[in-house]
């Protein structure tokens, strides 16, 4: 999937590219580009995120951009669109594939035109050049589009025209109106914040944009498309059959935990590949390393605490980021600062990133969001590639953000010869079977939902585990209180007898983590002890001796370090059925945003 | 005009793999078969699909979402009890107010007979049936013409007057829906599409449609096996960039190889296979005719000839399925002589230098300990020890 935006008005265009195709970085994230058309065409484009692109100020107001995920050729700068024709007047973006490519190429290269690159976007420029010869820009445009088989959102400028065209077949585009001048793109994100007057191209559409005129044609014929007012977020069919955001993202997990990992193990030397720009000898050299983070990112920051502290060796602390200081006992120089935010715009994780960089010390943005501040201010910036979360209760984003994390561990551990290279294969492989692990929870969810209604009731939830299953247990009661309202609060087991206790009740469900990482066995002894006050316990647990001991039972996959991080997943359809079986407003909490913007 | 997809099915016959999904969501060249149909669909023009959701929806609902990857917009309707597929149109009622045509979400088809059969619709009155030429037509509606209009549909009958089949693809107008209400359930009480035309054939003219491009019912655990690589010979597929193929090995011209999949050193893999996401296939491993479903793993030394590993299942070092043809059981029918080597079903787990007779179907979630002989049908979740 790639995507496209253009635009041509009175407003200078370079901005309103970029921006816009930070927004459509959903839609691919492997190289990116633009074309400035003036009296000349610049090109700027490159392999990379569209932040790695720069483009220079100009004057220019007419232009078209591209973020590209490859079908056809490697991510290189050559291959980045936009694409230009033998004289570099033409340039053009494209989102699709041209299927008849092969037999064009041959017959433009047979004609003289030289090629740059691999993909099959190219010949449509050298087409252009020819059609242009005896043709207006939206005459040409419809001339070759007759020729091209395949799927297309197009879009096309040239040196000295201030004029967009484009044209559709197979592949989403829509034009925005707006008073200074117009847009295209493959979605109404990439231009929404302009306007939201749109209208939807259909199939062999060619559509001209002059200044802020817009006429479409078909078939040679002038036609009509209705321009249409979006009201954004109200749209129902975004939420893909599913009652909730949330329980769509629950159920995107396998494929953006895929996502996560994708590219970044190197199974069989035991490697993770994270590309990042922190120096290795400054790596070896840390003291220390601090996660800042808030809510669910924290509990994320707890979870990648104890794998960083056995990977590498290295001394982790994590900090609710709205109370961290940089302490003076600590060496700047041999510190490093991790800020864990989904949105990358947490104002209190930023407040502590920006501390942390006063006093001298190197930070890292682990982000869901490219282009974000925090991922722009960090010293450098690693991705969970979650895709777009909308639910305010994260779900998904907690698993990428662990899965990342564990990535990191592997590649700091590895840095600092900490961690042997079959260890760090046994984490990668665990890392792999993390999708079909979830899948696995996923499809238990029909019993899920029976067991997480009957005890809807109760007065109030505890969480329990221990280790890696203490941040789980502090997720699992976050969900459950943020969605459903109800009480519920997550302990280390092993501090239930030194107080909490006294909460328990027979009407207070306790939810145990059984999984490895978490010292099963002694929460067990925990279990025992909740038990006799007769709450009800329920277990997701890989410990099969413990089932005895439970009311109700889920089982985890073998997944060593990982299990506790697919229990979750078990504690988040939980939290979704506790709330929806009270009708809660699941998707937008009471008193609680997405991104939390203030301090 | 809408395209209302038929996706609620839950297609039995495809045990153990249709536990955890639905039919419509079995892969073939590693696309769920509904893809290929809402593909088709798009491919015709056609950018409104309602899909009739049901048994497992969740799996559909998130590989589609709105359908902006396909460039379409999808809306769901659910059917909450399987009582056919008139029943399953009816619930689109509230979405389809012209037009509208009626696909069945597992079959695979051509996008030119989704266009003709718009274009049909369109310049004409009535329903109108795509009929297709069937070797064995007894398994399906059978259809009798006069010309071009249907005067017969008989359902599975056991003498076949004719060859031609109802493809399983329609285009009716929403008067369709008083027809259904008024329609009596069949002998398994089901409110049938079939019974709905016999309805429509007594009051107007119903159209057929001749189509003989491809139509293909993926039935059986066998046909999953030769179909997926039947439609990569066809259409072609190139690989995904992401996949990982390591030193030594190679990998035959038609094989599609999905996102960050890894093929270890010095394996194999030949024709008619497919690897699906995230899988990891070992080293000197030889794959033929294998369709790899994502997140499975293929242990070193495996040689796994027409089989099918469904998702996230582990088959183990030198675990050996030699393939070829064997009677494999469905249901109380013997199917004698089919081609397949064996079915590995989700989460399963094969232990190392296990061997599975041809026709071997291990449930999801079933674990054959290392070094046993297997064949037969395995009951999901079962444990099986060398004896």
């Amino acid at each position: 999937m790639c995507g496209i935006i253009g635009y041509v008005g009175s407003d200078q265009v370079a901005p309103i590219l970029t921006s816009g195709l930070k927004n459509l970085e959903y839609r691919g994230y492997d190289s990116a580009g633009v074309a400035l058309a003036d009296d000349v065409l610049s090109i700027h484009k490159r392999e990379g995120t569209i932040d790695d692109l720069t483009v220079p100020e100009s004057t220019a107001t007419c232009g078209i951009g591209h973020t590209r995920w490859s079908t056809h050729g490697p991510p290189t700068d050559t291959n980045s669109h936009p694409h230009t024709d033998c004289t570099g007047e033409i340039a053009v973006v494209h989102n699709g594939i041209i299927d008849n490519y092969d037999a064009l190429k041959a017959d433009l290269e047979a004609a003289g035109h030289e090629f740059d690159s691999d993909t099959d976007t190219e010949v449509i420029p050298h087409l252009l050049e020819e059609a242009l010869e005896r043709y207006g820009l939206p005459t040409a445009v419809s001339r070759v589009v007759d020729r091209l088989e395949g799927s297309f959102a197009l879009g096309v400028v040239a040196a000295g025209r201030d004029e967009i065209v484009a044209a559709r077949n197979d592949s989403p585009l829509v034009v925005g109106h707006a008073d200074d001048g117009a847009f295209i793109a493959s979605d109404v994100t990439a231009f929404v914040e302009h306007t939201r007057d749109v209208s939807y191209l259909e199939d062999g559409d060619v559509a001209h944009l002059d200044g802020g005129d817009v006429r479409v044609y078909n078939d040679g014929q002038r036609v009509d498309r209705p321009i249409q007012t979006v009201d954004w977020g109200a749209d129902a069919a975004e939420k893909g059959g599913y009652d909730h955001y949330m329980l769509k993202e629950i159920h995107e997990q396998p494929q953006a935990l895929r996502q996560a990992i994708s590219g970044r193990i190197d199974a069989v030397a035991g490697e993770a590949d994270l590309e990042l720009s922190l120096p290795e000898q400054y790596l070896a050299s840390l003291d220390e390393i601090q996660i800042v983070a808030c809510g669910t990112s924290y509990h994320a920051g707890l979870y990648a605490k104890r794998l960083l502290e056995r990977h590498a060796e290295v001394r982790t602390t994590v900090k609710i980021a709205s109370e961290y200081a940089f302490s003076p006992s600590r060496d700047p120089w041999r510190t490093l600062v991790i800020a864990v935010t989904q949105s990358g715009e947490t104002a209190d994780t930023l407040g502590a990133m920006r501390r942390a960089s006063r006093a001298g010390a190197k930070t890292l943005a682990v982000t869901n969001t490219v282009g974000s501040t925090a991922a722009r201010e960090a010293d450098d910036a690693l991705y969970i590639r979650a895709g777009p979360e909308i639910g305010v209760a994260a779900t998904k984003t907690f698993a990428s953000q662990v899965a990342t994390l564990a990535l990191l561990s592997v590649y700091v551990g590895r840095t600092r010869g900490t961690l042997s290279s079959s260890d760090a294969s046994d984490l990668l492989e665990h890392l792999r079977g993390l999708p079909g692990a979830v899948q696995q929870v996923l499809d238990e969810e029909p019993r899920v939902r029976t067991v997480a209604t009957e005890y809807a009731d109760g007065d109030a939830f505890f969480f329990v585990g221990r280790r890696l299953g203490h941040p789980v247990a502090l997720e699992g009661a976050l969900k459950l209180k943020e969605i459903s309202y109800d009480h519920a609060e997550g302990f280390a087991a092993g501090e239930l007898k030194h107080g909490p206790l006294a909460l328990v009740t027979g009407e207070t469900p306790v939810f145990a983590i059984l999984t490895d990482g978490t010292s099963p066995d002694e929460t067990l002894n925990n279990v025992k002890e909740v038990e006799s006050r007769s709450a009800p316990v329920v277990g997701v647990s890989s410990l099969e001796r413990a089932e005895k001991f439970l009311d109700a039972s889920f089982s985890v996959p073998e997944l060593g370090l990982l299990e506790p991080l697919v229990a979750n997943v078990y504690l988040q359809l939980i939290a979704y059925h506790v709330a929806n079986s009270k009708g809660r407003a699941i998707d937008k909490p009471r008193n609680l945003a997405k991104s939390v913007t203030v301090e | 005009m809408k395209a209302v997809v038929l996706a609620a099915g839950e297609g039995r016959r495809l045990e153990p793999l249709t536990n955890r999904r639905p039919k419509p969501m079995l892969p073939v060249a590693n696309r769920p078969l509904l893809e290929h149909v809402v593909e088709a669909v798009a491919e015709a023009g056609i950018d409104e699909i309602v899909l009739v959701v049901g048994y497992k929806r969740d799996r559909i609902q998130t590989h589609f979402g709105d359908g902006n990857e396909w460039g379409v917009s999808i809306e769901y309707v659910v059917q909450d009890k399987q009582l056919g597929t008139a029943h399953a149109v009816a619930q689109a009622e509230s979405l389809v107010d012209d037009d509208f045509l009626v696909l069945n979400g597992d079959r695979l088809i051509g996008s030119d007979l989704v266009a003709r059969l718009a274009e049909t619709h369109r310049d004409g009155d009535g329903a109108v049936v795509a009929v297709t030429r069937s070797t064995e037509p007894s398994e399906y509606g059978v259809v009798e013409l006069e010309g071009d209009r249907v005067v017969e549909i008989l359902e599975k009958p056991r003498e076949t007057p004719s060859d031609l089949i109802n493809a399983g693809v329609y285009g009716f107008d929403p008067s369709v829906f008083d027809v259904i209400r008024e329609i009596e359930p069949d002998a398994n009480g089901e409110y049938t599409i079939t019974t709905t035309i016999q309805r429509l054939i007594e009051d107007e003219s119903v159209r057929a449609l001749r189509y003989d491009g491809m139509w293909i019912d993926v039935s059986y655990l066998w046909d999953l096996v030769y179909v997926s690589g039947d439609v990569i010979d066809r259409y072609g597929r190139d690989s995904a960039d992401s996949a990982v193929v390591e030193d030594g090995a190679s990998v035959a011209d038609g094989v599609y190889l999905g996102p960050s999949a890894r093929i270890g050193a010095n394996s194999t893999i030949r024709r008619g296979t497919t690897v699906g996401d995230n899988v990891t296939i070992g080293s000197n491993v030889v794959l033929e005719n294998a369709v790899v479903f994502a997140d499975a793993v293929v242990e070193d030394g495996a040689v796994l000839r027409d089989c099918v590993v469904a998702s996230n299942a582990t088959v183990g070092a030198n675990v050996t399925v030699d393939g070829g043809d064997a009677d494999v059981v469905v249901g109380e029918t013997v199917h004698r002589d089919v081609t397949l080597g064996a079915v590995v079903g989700d989460n399963a787990t094969i232990g190392a230098g296990s061997v599975l007779e041809s026709g071997t179907v291990v449930g999801d979630d079933a674990t054959v300990g290392a070094g046993t002989a297997v064949s037969g049908r395995i009951s999901p979740g079962t444990e099986v020890q060398r004896g």
